[in-house]
């Protein structure tokens, strides 16, 4: 760069040829340009001297690597193991896997508990990060030195310890599922069998609802650039925000109603002789049965009376139909009793021999099942109402819980540990985003008027977001990165899954190839979300 | 506006008066239907939580919630006589300022005594402390059993490594604190200038002291005398020695010269006599573990990645002038067109629609050659340093750690076999020299234009310019960063027992499955986190205070 090939002289060139070539070559720039062309050539031979050397190595080893399933060998039947049976088990899945499923089913249901794990963890790490970034400020001294210490702790322990010390000194220490602790009488569950949370359950309507939310926000969007022009046009201020949401609640409140009413997948399946024609009669049917004149009565009765009163419900196990029907039994404050099977022919069964007095399940199961019935004339399908959504509360039954959803104890305890621990982290980059608003700028805001709320919407968090967000998306990549940190306690995460399939098969290259490659797609994933959210909220500058 | 003006004049008027309840509650309570609701559920769960807590530990609660009381009596006393005695100023301005503030002092002050108590309980009240008695039968119910940590030291200290080798990990352990307290000692403004040449020995020391403790931890191996190796060594040196000539770092001096090429042939031949000596007989590698292994590894990969960090931040940040577009594309093309030869084979013989799509592998020859043309314009020294960088930070360090235990085998020749730190080591070297780069970048960019220009101008080579101007002022900068970044790799050190190592967090393992230790985890990891917490504390404070000695965030 310092000196330039040809220097423009006012003298005629006098030197010779080859002393204008040599000065060519030996340029900086050209000698750089050489050096750079001889490092690309260095690299591919190297990598191909490696390549080389690994193919040896690889067929030293047995050639197991690349054999094709014809017994040949061929680099390109380098992933073609992923086809064979897995042979283990794994122990938290999102989707159905058994022991005899491919390879490639195994590594899906790691890849799903990675981002099971990562989206679960960067939602919770906000709230945990922000609360605790803001308990650090508080005017309580009690409160910021409180998380002044969890941010210590959690920042100069290393994760791993923590992660063992969830998972063995607490997770794993907590009581059998029938003692549970239950914190503050919350339908939360904690057991050495993990954590039971309420989750909620979509049935088939709320496809139809969701359109209506849809609906909503597209409305929130229109309304909120028509009455901002209004404003613009008349000088009339209008609450932009209240009315959209508002209104949003009415379109959401319309389409639980429409879509309760419009689907009719849910059905009922009774005998002509318990004389019910519609849901309501189940009601008039246990006052027959109980011989009470109200069912607020019920509580008169002892336990026992209201266990061989209460109704007979068989359902399918998992099913939608259990928490869609239940959840109305409760409100109506019948007593019932579900009875669940694996098939639905099993439940016929139990049906059949008047094990219950209903069977709940979908209208084109019923209606299959009423045509195995010896007396398919005597049986009625009716239907039943089906919210959208239904909540799923856990609770106990006997030994086990019911309802709800299971976190089990690995997941929890990772969970929790990365959630605290970044949450640690957070909490910092959020206190030093708010400490980067300058004073001035709350005060100038009181000074026009704005009320609290204001103030910290409008001025305050939009400057502090800017701070906040470059390194939060540091950590939410490293979030991500740390799930593979499950594999100490047997989580059976992408990483975990891969160790065994490498195991297993001895393919060490192919399935390093596989979790770079995904573990890159993770984070580009993350990274092109939390970027584009930069973009949004980054300061435009003239 | 009016209005407003009237209720600031009543406000006065009424403060004038005295205690004005309808203003507190507005304040407090009533100011907002959030606030309101906010401060009912706070007393909702304060009261409950209370209630709970009476039951379980009845005397802790009457106790902080009658020492809440207090507070609050004083605090309106001081109210009420409009003057404060200090405490209750600084009850009332930290503790009790508002309603809601009232309410979470007594939640969280609840919170933290009884999860105070709780530990108590667990840590000391019904702990057992005899290294003798820790047997499972033995164990308490309820209670650590702190006799572990005692009865097992030899393990966390050194792990399996055997005790004829302790007199070495010892003397290695005094070498470096002897060292430390030497170069503190030395570097007392009182002693600065008189001790130049002592300091100047305590340098070299430290500059060899890898290779002193390589031999007090990992030994040497009696071997003949390798005469090529000990010339390529004087060779090597001669030649850094002319580059460094060069590039005017050194001034040549035939003494220096003379001293500089011998050092390695010097240096080699105690080695040798040494390796023949056999008092440093080499230790198996793979029997280093505890606290040991850790702070080898922790250690080196701090040593190591500083350095190889800061050349890839330097050179993902050079501007030297790039391969120009009429080579890339040529040679790019030529060599698409070259692969492609290969297409129309293995289109033939693919079985399957990914197959096919990749028999056409030469357009990725030209997306690279886009990509070095367009996003790096041809400049390689900056284009693979950021493509390294990118690469590593994209994968977890688990799997760099894996990679290096599982692939390393295959790299070389068949038959080697490599003890597991090298290769871990030199795995977390690389991912921890990424993170550094991108630190030390930060503080390049950091580093205003003009210092750059000005350098020019005085005439100074890159080399010079680096070590004189930016790098002393793009360091200091980032001194915070580069500690942080510290005390992650030794913390992140424990990873390691993932894959495999005893490490001080590994030997846990062997430990809590001894018969003698049966289940004794828990007790265990308490122990070792309060020791990572106090090296990571003793980091940082030291960090503070050589960013107050060079005046860090000053001008």
């Amino acid at each position: 760069m310092t000196q330039s090939p040809a220097s423009p002289s006012a003298e005629p060139q006098t030197a010779p040829l080859w002393r204008t070539v040599l000065g060519y070559l030996f340029d900086v720039r050209v000698l750089g340009v050489l050096g750079q062309i001889g490092f690309i050539v260095v690299v591919v031979f190297g990598v191909k001297a490696i390549g080389v050397n690994f193919a040896e190595n690889a067929q030293k080893l047995g050639e197991s690597q690349f054999i094709c399933r014809d017994g040949t060998f061929s680099y390109r039947c380098a992933y073609d193991f992923m086809e064979s049976e897995s042979g283990f088990d794994i122990s938290d899945t999102m989707i159905d896997h058994t022991n005899t499923d491919p390879y490639w089913r195994s590594f899906a249901v790691g890849v799903l508990n990675t981002l099971k794990v990562g989206i679960f963890g960067v939602i919770l790490t906000v709230f945990v990060g922000t609360f605790a970034g803001i308990a650090r400020l508080s005017e309580n001294w009690l409160i910021s030195k409180l998380a002044l210490w969890y941010v210590e702790l959690m920042r100069n322990t290393p994760l791993l310890i923590q992660i063992f010390f969830i998972y063995f000194g607490v997770i794993l220490t907590a009581p059998n599922l029938d003692e549970a602790i239950q914190p503050l009488g919350l339908p939360f569950f904690l057991s050495q069998r993990g954590l039971n949370i309420p989750s909620i359950q979509f049935t088939s309507s709320a496809a139809i609802w969701l359109a209506f939310l849809v609906l909503g926000i597209i409305q929130f969007q229109v309304l909120g650039v028509i009455l901002s022009r209004r404003e613009e046009r008349t000088g009339q201020p209008s609450n932009r925000f209240s009315t959209g949401i508002i209104a949003f609640i009415i379109i959401a409140a319309l389409g639980w109603f429409v879509s309760g009413a419009v689907s009719e997948t849910q059905g009922l399946m009774v005998t002509k002789g318990s004389r019910i024609r519609e849901v309501n009669d189940i009601e008039n049917m246990m006052l027959q049965r109980t011989g009470l004149n109200h069912l607020d009565e019920l509580d008169s009765l002892t336990e026992d009376e209201i266990k061989d009163f209460a109704l007979q419900v068989c359902v399918l196990e998992d099913s939608a139909s259990e928490t869609n029907f239940t959840s109305q039994l409760r409100k109506m404050g019948i007593p019932y009793r579900v009875r669940r099977s694996d098939r639905p022919d099993q439940a016929t069964e139990r049906y059949a021999d008047e094990k219950c007095d209903v069977f709940a399940a979908t209208k084109s199961i019923l209606a299959a099942e009423r045509a195995t019935l010896e007396n398919a004339s005597g049986h009625l399908i009716i239907p039943i109402k089906e919210n959208p959504v239904v909540w799923s509360i856990p609770t106990r039954e006997g030994l086990n819980m019911v309802g709800g959803s299971r976190m089990k104890p690995e997941f929890t305890a990772l969970l929790l540990a990365l959630v605290l621990f970044y949450g640690g982290t957070l909490a910092e980059i959020v206190r030093a985003g708010i400490l980067s608003v300058s004073k001035g700028q709350s005060e100038a805001a009181r000074a026009l008027g704005l009320n609290e709320g204001q103030r910290l919407q409008l001025i305050v968090l939009p400057q502090a977001l800017r701070v906040i967000i470059p390194p939060g998306i540091g950590v939410a990549l490293s979030l991500a990165k740390d799930t593979s940190l499950g594999i100490a306690i047997g989580f059976p995460d992408m990483y975990a899954a891969s160790y065994t399939i490498m195991n297993q098969s001895g393919r060490v290259l192919q399935m390093f190839v596989m979790i770079m490659l995904v573990y890159m797609l993770i984070s580009l994933g993350f990274s092109v979300v939390l970027n584009w959210y930069n973009e949004k909220i980054k300061l435009v500058e003239r | 506006m009016t209005t407003h003006i009237e209720s600031t004049t009543q406000q006065e008027t009424s403060s004038s008066r005295g205690f004005n309840w309808q203003l507190f509650l507005q304040d407090n309570i009533t100011g907002s239907w959030y606030q309101a609701i906010l401060v009912l559920a706070l007393a909702i769960i304060t009261a409950n939580y209370a209630v709970g807590q009476y039951e379980t530990y009845p005397v802790m609660t009457i106790i902080i919630v009658a020492a809440w009381l207090v507070g609050i009596v004083m605090v309106m006393i001081g109210e009420g006589r409009r003057h404060h005695t200090n405490f209750s100023r600084w009850l009332k301005e930290n503790l009790l300022s508002s309603v809601s503030n009232i309410l979470l002092t007594l939640l969280v002050g609840l919170l933290i005594a009884s999860a105070f108590i709780g530990a108590l309980q667990w840590g000391i009240l019904n702990a057992t402390f005899d290294p003798a008695a820790t047997a499972p039968e033995l164990q308490p119910e309820d209670g650590a059993t702190w006799g572990v940590i005692v009865g097992a030291r030899k393990l966390l200290a050194t792990g399996v490594l055997g005790p004829e080798y302790s007199w070495r990990v010892w003397t290695a352990l005094f070498f470096i604190l002897g060292m430390w307290l030497l170069t503190y000692i030395s570097s007392r403004p009182v002693l600065k200038d008189k001790l130049r040449v002592v300091r100047n020995v305590i340098n070299g020391l430290w500059l060899l002291s890898p290779v002193i403790l390589y031999i007090f931890l990992a030994g040497v191996a009696n071997a003949p005398y390798n005469f090529t190796g000990a010339l390529t060594g004087g060779a090597v040196l001669l030649a850094i020695y002319a580059l460094l000539w060069w590039q005017k770092v050194i001034p040549f001096r035939w003494t220096g010269l003379i001293a500089t090429v011998a050092t390695w042939p010097v240096l080699y031949t105690i080695w040798w006599a040494i390796g023949n000596s056999e008092t440093f007989t080499p230790i198996n590698v793979d029997e280093w573990g505890g606290l040991l292994l850790t702070l080898i590894i922790a250690s080196s990969v701090i040593v190591l990645s500083l350095p190889l960090g800061m050349v890839l931040a330097l050179a993902r940040q050079s501007d030297v002038f790039g391969i120009p577009a009429w080579i890339i594309w040529p040679a790019g093309i030529g060599a698409t067109i070259w692969g492609f030869t290969s297409t129309p084979e293995l289109l033939a013989t693919s079985r399957n629609l990914v197959e096919q799509l990749l028999s056409f592998w030469p357009i990725m020859i030209l997306a690279i050659a886009y990509l070095i043309h367009r996003m790096f314009k041809g400049n390689m020294v900056s284009g693979a340093s950021t493509m390294f960088i990118e690469l590593i930070r994209s994968v977890p360090l688990i799997t760099l750690l894996f990679m290096g235990i599982n692939m390393a085998p295959f790299f070389f020749s068949a038959g080697t076999s490599i003890a597991k730190p090298w290769p871990v080591i030199v795995g977390y070297t690389l991912f921890s020299s990424a993170y550094m780069a991108e630190t030390i970048r930060g503080g390049l960019q950091a580093i205003p234009n003009g210092q750059y220009e000005a350098s020019d101008a005085l005439g100074f080579n890159t080399l010079q310019k680096m070590r004189f101007i930016i790098l002393p002022q793009a360091l200091r900068i980032v001194i915070p960063a580069i500690v942080g970044q510290f005390i992650g790799a030794f913390k992140s050190s424990s990873l390691v027992s993932i894959v495999g190592l005893f490490d001080f967090l590994g030997i846990n393992r062997v430990i809590s499955s001894n018969p003698q230790w049966l289940g004794l985890r828990v007790e265990l990891y308490v122990f070792m986190g309060l020791v990572y917490f106090l090296g990571s504390f003793l980091m940082s404070s030291y960090s503070r205070r050589l960013e107050a000695q060079l005046g860090v965030g000053e001008r």
